[in-house]
């Protein structure tokens, strides 16, 4: 069995092949020698960040929105606190011992029981706070402080909602805040460098942003920056200890020139009818008073509206979330009329002295079309003046009849017809300048002699929104200087002129006096408003007809419906000789504008310029 | 290789060998404390294991070989039986029956295998002619695949591919021809496809699908590897120091006492650390190499040589899975890891091999 001859033989192979295994270890571990040196000394700074990335955890801080302010440096809108009941589940091992402790002072709903207990252990192992009660009374909180020498780990925490003092009136100026969803959540956070991740809420309602007015358009501003807090944390993300925070920068305050006494008129004199009320300040072309009514209240819609009020709101036939006020779309009807009348001064088609005599209609003659006036019988003889003052239909229809509608279209653009007239108004439309092209292309129809005739006393296709009635009465009172109209009073944009060539500063001041003369004379249309204010006024006041008639008898019957009856609307300006403030009122179904939309333009303007606080 | 002379009582042990792997076993402790986050008591019944260890390991080396040589079929059978055991009395965990309940500790006479069975094959080729016939090739081949397939019907695949590793290392130094060990390899490469899908659970493949196409699953079966890679490769040089290992106090990696425990050191002490350890486990590898090479007859010369191997292999194994070299595989760094088993066999096998150092024969075979 044992040959001592294989001996030497046997033992050198042995030792060839153990040599050979081994030398193939020594390869092996040489790998693992190399892949260590890679790991540890090549691509240590990777490592190094992978494992600092592992056990630090960012979250999120909310900043707070800005405050809005109106032109006296009262606050429209603002952050209110409210007042959390929160506990550290993570420290806390008997739940049911705290629970029964803080039943002795504070009432727990069946519903936050669920939630606390449906929560806690998750709380607990991630070491995260968790909510016990919201909006806590001042005698809930009273009664925390009194034991809170018993009570560990628990704590009162200030949460914010989005409200205004105001909500019902500033409803479509400010609009209302809401939550976001992911996609526009990861567009707001990348505009700041930052990914949707953890965050800590600043206010009870979580991510919020604006959705529609002033919230909305300056949301980016009002928003602030995002700030930061940085955990160590564990494998399964729970917090161990805080190690580092930086600050959230809390968004841009908001000084817009919105005067809340003016909107508080506005409000009151609105009485919820369906209409739109605008007063701009004329040297700063900045919105003092925005409403649209009937309104809805922003507090409600920003935090926790109910679905079934929601949907009330929705339904409701009123349309309180329409903004009449850069939505709307009206017939200028009577108040285009001073426009058209600088139109025929500059195109030399009339002068002030140039009279005609008014039969109470007007026959275009290419096809004997009558178009009538308000007054039966006419106005009798009469020239711009007396048609301003007494709202001749006959005069502007024989004006228009004259004119080029391309001419007239540019003239009307001027004035803000049919363009954007608002900086930071929230989808504001520029309802209808309409000329040839737009007929044929919307309604298939070719222009006829009479739309412009209709045009020159403001109806037919052409319509117009209160915000760009205001600023047509803004520059009729700046005697053609134009500037957007904006919520915030910037000083920075000059007035530019409309340049109207043969319009003079006399010109101007006759325009004037007529309008004055709209209240002021014995003829003029808005006469009852005359003792309603201590100084004179420059109006425009008009009747939109909704349905087109031929006698009073007819119309009669037609007002039997409120929704046809005709719109009330005026534009003003005051005081004369210097004017400050302009003003534009819609009243949907108002009927005269001189006695039903006159008088809210006219208490507007009252408290603006009789409060003027300088 | 020395002999401790008493009055009435020589001691046989092998100086190199005993300071290294004691020295291994006391690192081993130090780094379970860090690893299992201040567990006193893992650490203290670690320490209990380790100190019997020792002692085991000091009492096998007494006899003298040819001891070892004579019982090497009551050991195999003994390994054999406990096993079939586990079928019966095992405990179950994950599916799978490897353990036996044996009070004080569990233990899985699998691991026992893969020392006993080369320690067989040496016995059973010392007494055969060599190079290794193709008759005694088959028959010695038969039983380790008998062994291999029924440790992996346990089921434990790792510990099986490990036992049949252990078989084919002693027929490779029995002189294993060439043109045979050609031909099988053939063979497996062939089969692969019909291994893969007939003998490998769905948690396997997808490890080992894993490993090819680490990214295909970052947060399921890769986690562990990429954790294991962020806590060495952020130790850098010199380590985050003692209980520093944010990796591994912070939960992020898994498995930290037992087959992770490599990741631990190499995040606390770096790369310094690294080749430290790397150097002892080099040093007791090398010691092995002169051993084997200087053996007294086949026997001895082969079951050092088989023995040594199978601690390389494993700790290449373990190496290789922590760094992500190798897929993931059950296996423990030999001396450091926590655990009874694996760590009892390998003082038994260092037992045998200090006995084989220490023990010197008139007349070599």
């Amino acid at each position: 069995m044992i040959d001592l001859e294989q001996r030497g033989p046997e033992k050198k192979n042995f030792e060839n092949r153990l040599a050979l295994i081994y030398i193939f270890f020594v390869f092996l571990f040489s790998a693992i020698i190399f892949q260590t040196y890679s790991l540890q000394v090549s691509s240590f700074i990777d490592y190094e960040e992978a494992s600092n990335q592992n056990k630090t955890r960012e979250v999120l801080v909310q900043p707070l929105r800005g405050i809005i302010y109106d032109r006296n440096g009262k606050i429209i809108a603002n952050n209110i606190p409210s007042y959390d009941l929160v506990i550290l589940p993570g420290k806390i091992s008997d739940l049911n011992g705290l629970l029964d402790k803080l039943k002795e002072f504070l009432v727990l709903t069946e519903s936050e029981l669920l939630y606390i207990n449906e929560n806690f252990k998750k709380k607990a192992a991630y070491n995260r706070e968790l909510t016990i009660k919201k909006n806590l009374t001042n005698n809930e909180i009273a009664a925390f402080e009194v034991r809170s020498f018993d009570l560990d780990n628990i704590s009162i925490e200030k949460r914010y909602s989005r409200q205004s003092n105001y909500p019902e009136i500033f409803s479509h100026a400010l609009g209302y805040v809401g939550g976001v969803n992911d996609i526009e959540l990861a567009n707001i956070l990348s505009s700041q460098n930052l990914q949707p991740i953890e965050t800590e809420f600043t206010y009870s309602n979580g991510f919020i942003k604006g959705m529609t007015g002033i919230e909305n358009i300056y949301d980016k501003d009002l928003r602030g920056l995002f700030g930061k807090r940085i955990y160590e944390v564990d494998a399964k993300g729970k917090f161990l200890k805080e190690l580092g925070f930086e600050k959230p920068k809390n968004g841009k305050n908001l000084y817009s020139n919105l005067d809340i006494e003016a909107q508080q008129v506005a409000f009151k004199e609105m009485k919820k009818r369906r209409g739109a009320v605008v007063a701009v300040e004329i040297e700063s072309g900045s919105i003092v008073t925005y409403l649209s009514s009937p309104s809805f209240s922003i507090n409600e819609l920003s935090n926790n509206i109910s679905s079934k009020e929601f949907n009330e709101l929705l339904k409701d036939s009123n349309k309180p979330f329409f903004d009449r006020a850069s939505q709307g779309r009206y017939s200028p009807a009577s108040t285009i009329k001073p426009a058209i009348g600088l139109y025929g001064i500059e195109k030399n088609l009339i002068s002030w002295n140039t009279t005609i005599e008014d039969p109470g209609y007007f026959i275009l003659p290419e096809d004997q079309r009558v178009y009538r006036g308000w007054k039966e019988g006419g106005h009798g003889r009469i020239n711009l003046a007396d048609a301003i003052i007494q709202s001749s239909n006959t005069f502007f229809f024989l004006l228009a009849y004259q004119s080029d509608i391309y001419d007239l279209k540019n003239h009307l653009n001027n004035f803000g017809f049919g363009k954007k007239v608002c900086n930071d108004c929230f989808n504001q439309d520029i309802a209808l300048l309409p000329d040839p092209e737009w007929k044929m292309n919307n309604l298939n129809f070719g222009w006829f002699k009479g739309d412009t005739v209709n045009m020159g006393v403001g109806q037919g296709y052409l319509s117009a929104t209160p915000i760009q009635l205001a600023y047509y009465a803004n520059i009729v009172a700046q005697k053609g200087l134009i500037k957007n109209l904006s919520f915030i009073k910037d000083n920075n944009e000059p007035h530019a002129d409309i340049l109207l060539q043969n319009i003079s500063d006399a010109d101007w001041k006759r325009m004037h006096e007529s309008m004055i003369g709209v209240i002021e004379n014995p003829k003029g249309t808005a006469k009852r408003l005359k003792n309603l204010k201590t100084y004179s006024i420059g109006a425009k006041s008009g009747t939109v007809e909704l349905v087109s008639l031929d006698s009073k008898e007819e119309y009669k019957i037609v007002r039997q419906e409120e929704g046809k009856r005709d719109h009330a609307i005026i534009i003003a300006f005051g005081p004369m000789p210097n004017p400050k403030y302009a003003v534009s009122v819609v009243i949907e179904n108002g009927e005269s504008g001189g006695s039903v939309a006159g008088p809210v333009a006219v208490n507007v303007l009252n408290e603006l310029i009789n409060n003027e606080k300088t | 290789m020395k002999k401790l002379s008493f009055k009435k009582f020589d001691l046989f042990y092998d100086q190199y060998l005993f300071i290294a792997i004691t020295l291994l076993s006391i690192l081993g402790l130090i780094f379970l404390f860090s690893a299992s986050q201040g567990n006193t008591s893992m650490v203290f019944k670690q320490g209990l294991f380790v100190l019997f260890g020792i002692l085991l390991m000091l009492l096998i080396s007494q006899p003298d070989p040819d001891f070892f040589n004579n019982i090497s079929v009551a050991f195999l059978l003994l390994s054999i039986i406990l096993i079939i055991a586990t079928f019966f009395i095992g405990i179950e965990a994950n599916g799978a029956k490897r353990w036996l309940n044996m009070g004080f500790f569990t233990l899985q006479p699998s691991e026992l295998l893969k020392i006993a069975l080369p320690i067989y094959l040496s016995s059973y080729l010392y007494h055969r002619r060599l190079p290794i016939s193709m008759k005694h090739t088959f028959i010695t081949l038969g039983l380790i695949l008998a062994l291999f397939y029924l440790v992996a019907s346990q089921p434990d695949l790792g510990t099986g591919l490990v036992v049949i590793m252990s078989g084919l290392y002693i027929l490779f130094l029995a002189g294993l021809s060439w043109r045979f060990i050609g031909i099988s390899f053939l063979l497996m490469i062939l089969s692969l496809p019909f291994l893969w899908n007939n003998f490998l659970e769905p948690f396997q493949q997808q490890r080992i699908k894993t490993f090819f196409n680490p990214e295909s699953d970052p947060f399921g079966s890769s986690w562990n590897i990429t954790q294991s890679k962020i806590a060495i490769g952020s130790g850098g040089v010199s380590g985050k120091g003692y209980q520093e290992g944010s990796q591994s106090h912070l939960d992020f990696l898994p498995e930290t006492e037992t087959d992770f425990i490599f990741a631990v050191i190499a995040e606390e002490f770096g790369f310094i650390g690294v080749c430290t350890l790397m150097a002892i486990y080099i040093f007791i590898l090398m010691r092995c190499f002169y051993l084997a090479l200087n053996a007294r007859d086949r026997f001895c010369r082969l079951a050092i040589g088989g023995l040594s191997l199978i601690f390389a292999s494993t700790l290449f194994i373990n190496l290789g899975m922590v760094t992500g070299l190798l897929p993931v595989v059950g296996m423990p760094l030999p001396f450091v890891s926590k655990g009874g088993s694996s760590l009892l066999s390998f003082y038994i096998a260092f037992g045998i091999i200090i006995s084989m150092a220490s023990h010197k024969k008139l007349m070599q075979k």
